[in-house]
């Protein structure tokens, strides 16, 4: 146990928090998975268009690993699979049936689980497809089951907008999250660590060391969290975990039944202020009636995700397998006269340049997708570090991995990172260097590579 | 205003763009257009907001940061003028004219040329047009004598974008400061117009110059010799004071810091500078901890000197001359914070800056061919900042290895 300030970061004032209440939305006919999610995956369809199948069913699974199955979310008919670029199957839309079956799987206790050994545990987590919910670093992909972790860190902290706030999840689902836990703490021989942000009224658990994370934004990133508590050595591996994922975990155990419903928390300054709240979704369900009701505003950007790092997705998407949050912001494309030389009171920004962040403005700004800017070649200045609570150098990471150095970009730390931990430098960066798509190059060229 | 804007979008940017008729030209369309109006690009990937600063909106607030010292040189230019050539009836509109006609075409040729082998490498590289090179459009006549001829200009800029900057592949990736180079290279290659004691103050030329701008020049003076404070200094004989040799010269430290004396023409003004360094300070563009720990390595040099009691006259005076002589502050400020030359790290920018301070007196006192440091001390710190900033780095992973195996046994 123990509590942390993080004294370097930012907050991005943008509108639109989600408030903490959580309202169900009802149930859908038409759910899809999303193979295109899992990144690096290769995946074998195990289904077909017109296929029936029951919730449960295997929907895919993994050419390198054909333990790890992923498994329908809904029962009903295969509506379609669509194919992306090279023939890649990007999605597979299922209509539900009105008289859904179901598979199911072996039940366990809270108690039960803490007996099972670890490779049964692990097998049955891929068989039901789960397993995939688990990261490990380094990489930040889907962990690897044959090599045992030396913690798991669980992450319950939220301090990107807009994260979805983890102790209005976890209402009534207590045991749930105590029995994920038990079965978390089965894959490690070291400690399980639960991740808190400061102030949350998230209570302690068995079986998991709690510590809260004070500070702005990216205090509630799960980098930061290793990095003060048991950073990574080479040769390490760490998994995570989102908290909300390991009351899926233990619901699973618990029913026996693939769990049904994920809270997501709707924000961003497109959405209708009464919609900007938590909603209880069936998972893989379509979220096409949500959207429809709740966005306003010309061209709007669904960014499933927070505003500093998510994936642009369709309006009519569906539930994906990760991800708790969805941002919705309007595409700005206007263009201000002259702006290198005006006071830049309606711009915000984190440098002094302007008179809005010189007079220090409180209020919530309407943030769009502008650049500000156009692209230019970067400049080594040590401004990209100045709001990164790792030690790891950001700038001269970024170089490194520009230049494909990877004995300097592991040297560096790269691995105790994930992209994600490199939207502020983005942000921040005059220059609009692409630095999260860069950092992630240089994870996946050392990834190939090998250390 | 809009329907200007709707007419440029709709008739003349097809033009440029892939596929129109000038799409070779396309780099000069883009920087004229995102000159009048922010571009309209969104963001491609998270993050999805950014902020709102970027290249052009930070280029140009050094350009206002410079503008106090502008200003100053270009009346101080015409003041020493006319005091040194007796003008009779020389008022505050004389000066300014004088110093208008002796500094904007400097300002003008090198804007021009530098401006020209900019849009040449960005068209031939078919990369945008670097906001850069306007400050070091203008740094570069900020630090030459006010009578340097306009094709000296025109070779020295070219010298500091092409061979400075372009060769290695424009702004971002050149080693040294680019108009910094532009004067070390006029200053080697042509030292009779930058350096000595005639070019400071230019020489009247009555035919020409009696009319109802310029005033009247009573007589005719061949050749206006004014030798600037650290050349005084310098100069000064073995045992004697320094200080007393510059007050016979003219010179004190209330004008020197006020800057109405000869020198190079945005830099003889410590106030000037100073207005200029808190602007950019304010705004949070230039790194203080270089401008700092340079003042700091400069005076300690200095005292360093006063205290070793060296049978040197330049090496006794009292150290916060030399902060205010020459072109150290200016150099400090706004040639050593140029973010693409200098260390990038924190650690770094205290040791980078602390060296060009310390190097300056050093160069200024012991080297007596050149009595002017700053330039040679920030161009050798600009090669040397790499190095300095791969052992901060190498420090760096030291501590965090040591900090992650620490936590690790803990």
């Amino acid at each position: 146990m123990a509590n942390f300030k993080i004294n370097k970061g930012f907050n991005v004032k943008v509108l639109g928090k989600p408030k903490a209440v959580v309202e169900d939305y009802a149930s859908q006919q038409l759910f899809a998975a999303y193979p295109s999610e899992f990144e690096g995956l290769k995946p074998r369809l195990k289904v077909k268009a017109g296929d029936a199948v029951k919730r449960g069913d295997v929907l895919f699974e993994n050419k390198k690993n054909e333990k790890m199955l992923f498994r329908s979310p809904c029962g009903g008919t295969v509506k379609a699979v669509n194919l992306g670029a090279r023939r890649f199957p990007a999605e597979i839309l299922i209509e539900r049936d009105a008289q859904e079956e179901s598979i199911t799987f072996d039940v366990y206790t809270s108690d039960a689980v803490r007996q099972l050994s670890r490779e049964q545990l692990v097998d049955h987590l891929l068989n039901t497809g789960l397993w995939p919910l688990i990261k490990q670093r380094p990489f930040s992909k889907i962990a690897d089951p044959d090599k045992a972790p030396k913690a798991v860190f669980i992450n319950a902290a939220n301090s990107a907008p807009f994260q979805a706030d983890f102790s209005a999840v976890l209402k009534g689902d207590e045991s749930a999250f105590q029995t994920g836990i038990n079965a978390l703490s089965k894959l490690t021989e070291g400690k399980v660590h639960l991740c808190k942000s400061a102030g949350s009224d998230v209570p302690d658990f068995e079986n998991a060391e709690s510590h809260t994370f004070a500070g702005k934004h990216p205090s509630g990133n799960t980098s930061v969290h290793i990095n003060r508590i048991s950073p990574i050595l080479p040769n390490d591996t760490v998994y995570t975990i989102a908290a909300q994922d390991v009351i899926l975990i233990g619901k699973l155990l618990k029913t026996g039944e693939l769990p049904r419903t994920k809270i997501i928390a709707l924000g961003g300054p497109a959405v209708k202020e009464e919609f900007r709240k938590h909603y209880k979704v069936q998972l893989g369900a379509s979220l096409k009636d949500l959207l429809d009701r709740a966005l306003e505003g010309e061209e709007v950007r669904v960014v499933q995700g927070n505003v500093l790092w998510g994936d642009q997705v369709k309006a009519d998407t569906c539930l994906r397998y990760y991800g708790s949050e969805y941002f919705v912001l309007e595409e700005d494309r206007s263009r201000h006269l002259m702006g290198w030389t005006m006071p830049g009171l309606f711009q915000y920004s984190a440098h002094r340049v302007n008179l809005s962040s010189v007079m220090g403005f409180a209020h919530e700004w309407k943030l769009g997708t502008s650049l500000h800017g156009s692209h230019r070649a970067m400049v080594v200045t040590g401004w990209m570090d100045r709001h990164q609570p790792l030690n790891i150098m950001t700038d001269f990471l970024v170089r490194a991995a520009l230049a494909h150095d990877t004995d300097e970009m592991v040297q560096l730390g790269i691995l105790e990172t994930d992209p994600e931990d490199f939207a502020l430098a983005a942000f921040v960066d005059p220059h609009k260097t692409d630095v999260c798509g860069i950092i992630k190059r240089g994870l996946e060229e050392i990834e190939e590579e090998g250390l | 205003m809009k329907f200007l804007f709707d007419l440029m979008d709709k008739h003349v940017a097809p033009l440029f763009e892939k596929g129109g008729k000038f799409e070779r030209l396309y780099p000069l369309f883009e920087a004229g257009d995102t000159f009048a109006r922010t571009p309209g690009d969104v963001t491609p990937s998270a993050p999805h907001v950014r902020d709102s600063i970027d290249q052009k909106r930070l280029m140009i607030f050094v350009i206002y940061a410079l503008v106090p010292c502008i200003l100053f040189g270009i009346w101080n230019a015409g003041n020493q003028f006319n005091i040194a050539n007796n003008v009779e009836d020389a008022t505050l509109a004389t000066d300014l004219w004088r110093g208008s006609a002796m500094v904007l075409p400097i300002i003008f040729v090198s804007y021009l040329v530098g401006g020209l082998w900019e849009v040449l490498f960005a068209l031939i590289r078919r990369h945008e047009i670097n906001e850069g090179f306007l400050v070091t459009g203008m740094l570069f006549p900020l630090t030459l004598a006010p009578t340097m001829p306009l094709w000296q200009v025109a070779i020295g800029i070219s010298f500091g974008i092409v061979i400075g900057k372009e060769i290695f592949g424009g702004v971002g990736y050149n080693i040294l400061n680019p108009a910094l180079t532009a004067r070390a290279f006029l200053f080697f290659a042509y030292p009779a117009q930058i350096s000595g004691d005639t070019v400071w103050v230019g020489t009247a030329k009555t035919a020409l110059d009696n009319n109802m701008f310029f005033g009247t020049v009573a007589e005719n003076i061949d050749g206006v010799t004014k030798a600037t404070p650290l050349a005084v200094a310098a100069a000064a004989e073995k045992g004697t004071d320094a200080i007393a040799a510059l007050g016979d010269a003219g010179y004190n430290w209330v004008n020197m810091t006020l800057g109405n004396i000869p020198g190079s023409i945005g830099s003889t003004s410590v106030v000037a500078i100073v207005l200029g360094l808190g602007f950019l300070i304010a705004t949070g563009i230039a790194s203080w901890r270089v401008i700092l720990s340079g003042i700091i390595g400069c005076a300690a040099m200095g005292a360093l000197f006063t205290a070793l009691g060296l049978d040197n006259a330049f090496s006794q005076i009292p150290f916060y001359y030399h902060l205010i002589m020459g072109g150290f502050l200016f150099g400090i400020v706004f040639m050593a914070t140029d973010p693409v030359s200098c260390s990038a790290t924190n650690t770094g920018k205290i040791i980078y800056g602390f060296m060009i301070g310390a190097l300056t007196v050093l160069i200024r006192v012991v080297n007596p061919a050149y009595p002017e440091g700053a330039m040679l001390a920030i161009l050798f710190m600009n090669v040397m900042a790499p190095l300095i900033d791969h052992f901060v780095v190498q420090a760096h992973i030291k501590k965090r290895t040591a900090y992650a195996r620490a936590l690790n046994n803990a």
